[in-house]
């Protein structure tokens, strides 16, 4: 054990002295934070500046601002809509005019707003409606696929980066003839579980940090009021779905790494499990529009590709805990197997330099 | 002891590199494993590491074959340096000695000892990668040597070096088996061995042609007449035992015969000017190239 964590721990240091290690986190928190303002900046303005022309200024929704702007005529008022000045501006109390086509939500607004007048003005009193969403996720559907949406990439990032390190590090060994010291002094197995472990590590904390930096992001954006309910929920299920695929696909990297003796060959002898990873990664997407549907039901039981579906039809839609449990219960069966597989692989692989070793001799008996 | 006892490799149908190599290394004997190109060394070092499986034969220290636990006491460098290329040397020293099961303290200390013993310590704290080949070199011995380990399996330690590093290593080397350690290592430099090492074993194609120590050899080898003739005929020797090569326009004659040898005097000063007449043991290099042709 403590040569797995020497191991573990020569792999922590040596990521977290890169600079790419730092950069990487620091771009990751700039980038989730700026996702969390994202809503506000592009989500259209809240804010009008509207021009008025021998018009009344109209009850708009109170959480619009509106600055309202007089013009003496209509013709400055028409120099002023072309020059980007205001909005909007209102003629006569009849006529609206602006540059181009006018925005939907604000004609939608100035129509109501005019015809409520008008009613008032005649004398009738009308109480507004009140809207009430009965289905829990209704309300926050929308914030449900942001999140899913954004899960999605930092699953798909992390479970296809983290173990793409550890297979660039088992070829290095392999191909500088490290390991043959190395297994002088440490078990193959030791050795390959402290570098799937430290990498593991390093995979946690960018995780962790980008987990974070949107959590406080939304926080301070005030993005986080929208929050569905069960959030601690979401976010501990993807940290453990995280372990769980990583886990797999470090292995699982790991053994196919241990085939070839050169940096060169890893893109091409890695095509399997990239192919899994991609078709997991657009499943996962489909999920986030999706996550009641068929597809996503029934690939969020299937692993490896439960791993990256389950926590994001978890984030889009609430998910039976009984399915999360099942789906989590065959990943980790998946994984034993792939303990035992991937670790034999590996230690029959990693000593054999020259030519890719083929599966099958590996795999044959011995 | 070391013993190596008939070991036999095949890399397929083939090719067959090893058939029955055996020898003993005892504590405190520097090994010097010597021959061609592709003669078995490496094959012979990475079965002893375990880096290989043999097919048949068997590797003891102490009596009992070798396993996991005995080889961590192993020191190693294999044929093709490996080092992590980022790691820092002293860090990386430090780090070996660890996985070898010192305590931190420990492994500072070794690393630290083996990096001034090394002519290291200006470089301790850069990247492996920034060092000349030489220097790797003396990192990846420091590797093998920072556990003290009581077997050391050296592929071509010399190779690439300057002759003051080869001199250092020598020093080091030599250190160690006064120490008691069992030291094998394989070289081309067949003076170097001559003179470093208390015995020698000759491989050529998969076979042991020749072991035990280098004087041993040489006087197995028997006492060489050597005879260098100025401004003699070709045909001078006729008649006379050995073998009659030229050597800068002059005749030389070198024979193992003993009994002849005024007889040869005579004819060489009737032939020419005599300019060498001795007798000698053959060097390593020419035991060498005797038992691999």
């Amino acid at each position: 054990m403590n040569a797995v964590m020497l191991v573990a721990g020569r792999e922590i240091r040596s990521q977290v002295r890169s600079k790419g290690f730092v950069i990487g986190l620091l771009v990751t928190v700039l980038v989730m934070v700026g996702l969390t303002y994202a809503p506000k900046v592009f989500g259209g303005p809240d804010s009008y500046k509207i021009g008025l022309v021998a018009s009344e200024r109209l009850q708009l929704p109170g959480d619009v601002e509106v600055e309202w702007v007089e013009y003496p005529a209509e013709e400055p008022a028409r120099r002023a809509v072309l020059a980007g000045e205001v909005d909007a501006v209102l003629v006569d109390g009849a006529r609206v005019l602006t540059e181009n086509q006018i925005d939907d939500r604000l004609a939608l607004m100035l129509q109501t707003a005019h015809r409520e007048a008008q009613i008032a003005a005649a004398g009738v009193r009308i109480t507004p409606l009140v809207m009430e969403a009965l289905s829990p996720d209704a309300r926050y559907a929308d914030t449900r696929g942001d999140i899913a949406f954004v899960l999605v990439l930092v699953l798909f990032m992390l479970i296809f980066g983290t173990p793409m390190m550890v297979a660039m590090g088992v070829v290095e060994e392999k191909s500088s003839r490290i390991v043959e010291i190395l297994f002088a002094a440490v078990r193959p197995w030791q050795l390959l579980a402290g570098k799937v472990v430290g990498l593991g590590v390093i995979g946690l904390i960018n995780l962790v940090v980008i987990v974070g930096a949107g959590l406080a992001g939304a926080t301070a954006s005030g993005l986080a009021v929208e929050f569905p309910p069960g959030m601690a929920g979401i976010v501990a299920g993807v940290v453990g779905w995280f372990v769980l695929g990583y886990l797999f696909f470090a292995l699982c990297a790991a053994a196919l790494g241990a085939l070839v003796s050169r940096q060169e060959e890893v893109g091409s002898v890695m095509t399997p499990l990239t192919t899994v990873v991609f078709a997991a990664y657009a499943v996962a997407f489909y999920a986030i529009s999706e996550p009641t549907g068929t597809v996503a039901r029934v690939v969020s039981f299937i692993p490896p590709f439960s791993a990256m579906v389950m926590p994001v039809r978890t984030a889009a839609a609430p998910t039976p805990l009984w399915e999360v449990l099942v789906a989590a219960a065959l990943m980790v069966a998946a994984l034993v197997a792939m303990v035992v597989l991937g670790g034999k692989v590996y230690e029959r692989a990693v000593l054999r330099t020259g030519a890719r070793v083929r599966l099958r001799e590996v795999l044959g008996s011995r | 002891m070391l013993e190596v006892k008939d070991l036999r490799k095949s890399f397929g149908a083939a090719k067959r590199a090893l058939d029955g190599v055996s020898f003993p290394v005892r504590p405190g004997e520097i090994f010097g494993f010597v021959g061609a190109n592709g003669a078995g060394k490496t094959t012979t070092m990475r079965i002893i590491m375990g880096v290989l499986e043999a097919d048949a034969g068997e590797v003891t220290w102490q009596g009992t074959p070798i396993d996991f636990t005995t080889r961590r006491r192993f020191g190693y460098m294999p044929e093709e340096r490996g080092l992590y290329q980022k790691m820092r040397v002293a860090e990386q020293i430090e780090y070996f000695g660890r996985l070898h099961g010192l305590s931190p303290s420990q492994a500072r200390k070794a690393a630290a000892d083996l990096i001034e013993q090394l002519g290291l310590t200006a470089r301790a704290n850069d990247a492996v990668q920034t060092l000349s080949l030489g220097n790797q070199q003396r990192v990846q011995l420091a590797v093998a040597l920072v556990h003290d380990p009581e077997v050391l399996i050296l592929d071509e330690p010399f190779s690439g070096l300057d002759p003051l590093a080869v001199d250092t290593l020598a020093e080091v080397l030599r250190g160690r088996a006064l120490g008691g350690v069992a030291v094998i290592f394989s070289s081309h430099q067949l003076e170097l061995v001559e003179r470093l090492c208390d015995s020698v074993g000759i491989i050529a194609r998969g076979r042991m042609v020749a072991t035990g120590p280098v004087d041993e050899l040489r006087a197995a080898a028997g006492r060489r007449l050597r005879v260098v003739v100025a401004d003699a005929g070709p045909d001078w020797a006729d008649g006379l035992p050995g073998e009659l090569t030229v050597e800068n326009g002059r005749q030389v004659l070198t024979t193992t015969t003993k009994e002849d040898d005024q007889k040869i005097l005579r004819a060489a000063m009737e032939a020419g000017q005599v300019e060498y007449f001795g007798s000698e043991y053959p060097s390593l290099s020419e035991i060498f190239r005797e038992a691999v042709a």
